[in-house]
């Protein structure tokens, strides 16, 4: 959010386009078209830079006007907590919109597929390679399949429709709690569960940054895909610590930017930009590195931290992801969904740019919370 | 909402000390039958606030279950089913879960509880 001061004066820029408190740069746009579904191309090729359409809304925290009411004075927390509330509310919309098209095209796991690098994949492996990035998360995390030490309580931090929920639980013979921002998911995610006979598996809406656990609950905090929307990275890494139980393991799977060198303060001015534009699109806040994330699991004398950059394991996802919206299920679905999903359609070559650029990092980051 | 579920949530509300157990207001309960699965009972067990548990079944109109419990009583099939019962075949399809520290109500719609806090109580 950009909060200006001058003349005594506060202003909030707020951007018409996306109707949200703006992350800066440009943001894309489609042209009104009479183009028919069967011109698939044009939808994509449509897409070009609108100029930025900003509205300045000021608030005056001078007293000096004559007559009139009160006139609210908005401090930069109020406004920082309300650029939140918007960004919470976008998201919880967002998904409420996208995740019966997704659910339709590519199942049940929202999340990147793991792939063997540089193979050859078709659409119908996609599947596989999604349960494949689970399992390689719960490896490289060291988790146990030992009866004793395996997990018995399972937190899926930004559930989805609770894909991660479900298969863990019946992995580990375990329970397992699912929150996510979107009533719609949570709906979704308790049908399947229920309709899967999977008892032990419940989802609230609920929010990550404040989750409604007593501490220590969790042997196993798992966060798959959803780090990249939390916009306050410190709080949301306190509560995977609070709630994971002593001894519990903590898995966040998540999209960061590249770690900066040490000479750097932060990114380069077009990658910033880049980012921006994705940022619209997913309602992400600002993105971090996975450096920023060890340093905070490091503060929390956590045991066992590692993490590993994937993103050559996912570079099959995003293309593959692009053909299946090229498909007629995939084209029909989109027209049918809201113009929130679309956007998001529109906005993976970006990612695939991002991928290429080196700038977008998949990042995998485990560690340990001590026992008693 | 089962009571399994109900038995792990809290109220985190600003300022609020002790957020758990959660009160339940309920409108609408239904029964629903479950699998019965001995091993998942005795691993869950454990977990279990059994105090809560009692509190919150009698709430939901089931008064079966006993004031306390021991491991020892897992060796009883009649401890078991009543056990089994209570965690996962009462439902709280409609109602609320109340902040015991505040009153403060959060949903509880088809089964789903909404437990986002409001901006003031964070």
């Amino acid at each position: 959010m950009v909060v200006i001061t001058g003349g005594g004066g506060v202003a909030v820029c707020t951007c018409q386009y996306s109707r949200r408190l703006f992350c800066g740069g440009p943001t894309l746009s489609i042209p009104r078209t009479n183009r028919t579904v069967d011109s698939q191309p044009a939808l994509l090729i449509g897409c070009t830079t609108s100029r930025r359409r900003i509205t300045h809304t000021r608030t005056s925290s001078s007293s000096s006007s004559s007559g009139g009411g009160r006139r609210r004075r908005m401090t930069t927390s109020a406004a920082a907590t309300s650029a939140t509330e918007t960004l919470k509310k976008g998201i919880a919309e967002f998904y409420d919109q996208s995740s019966g098209v997704w659910e339709d095209v590519w199942g049940d796991h929202m999340h990147h597929g793991f792939y063997e690098p540089a193979s050859d994949v078709s659409l119908s492996d996609h599947r596989s390679a999604q349960i494949r990035m689970i399992e390689e998360s719960l490896r490289f995390a060291s988790l146990s399949d030992d009866s004793v030490q395996k997990p018995k309580s399972i937190v899926d931090v930004g559930c989805g429709i609770g894909g991660s929920s479900r298969y863990l639980a019946k992995k580990y013979g375990a329970k397992a709690q699912g929150i996510t921002l979107s009533p719609v998911q949570a709906q979704r995610a308790q049908e399947l569960a229920s309709a899967q006979g999977l008892d032990a598996v419940s989802f609230q809406v609920a929010d990550a940054l404040n989750q409604p656990f007593p501490d220590g609950q969790f042997d196993l905090v798992w966060s798959m895909e959803s780090g990249e929307h939390m916009p306050d990275k410190t709080k949301f890494v306190n509560e995977l610590v609070r709630v994971a139980a002593p001894g519990g393991t903590i898995i966040v799977v998540t999209w960061c930017h590249r770690d900066l060198s040490p000479s750097e303060e932060s990114l380069l001015p077009d990658e910033k930009n880049l980012l921006d534009k994705i940022c619209d699109a997913y309602y992400l806040p600002a993105w971090c590195s996975t450096a920023d994330y060890v340093k905070l699991l490091q503060s929390h004398s956590l045991e066992d931290i590692k993490s590993e950059d994937w993103s050559q394991y996912v570079a099959p996802f995003w293309p593959a992801v692009i053909k299946s919206a090229l498909t007629w299920k995939g084209i029909t679905s989109l027209l049918s969904s809201g113009w929130k999903t679309i956007r998001g359609a529109l906005a993976m070559p970006l990612m695939i740019q991002g991928y290429k650029k080196g700038l977008i990092k998949f990042a995998i980051i485990t560690c340990r919370k001590p026992a008693l | 909402m089962r009571l399994l579920t109900h038995n792990m949530l809290s109220s985190n509300i600003k300022g609020v000390t002790n957020g758990f157990p959660l009160l339940i207001e309920a409108v609408k309960v239904v029964e629903k039958e479950v699998d019965f699965n001995e091993d998942f009972l005795k691993n869950m067990f454990v977990k279990v606030e059994w105090k809560a548990l009692v509190e919150a079944s009698r709430t939901l109109g089931y008064t079966e279950l006993p004031e306390s419990a021991e491991a020892s009583m897992l060796d009883s099939d009649e401890f078991l089913r009543k056990f089994h019962h209570a965690l996962l075949e009462l439902h709280l399809e409609d109602g609320a879960l109340v902040c015991p520290e505040t009153g403060r109500k959060f949903p509880v719609s088809k089964g789903i509880p909404n437990m986002l806090l409001h901006e003031d109580e964070v």
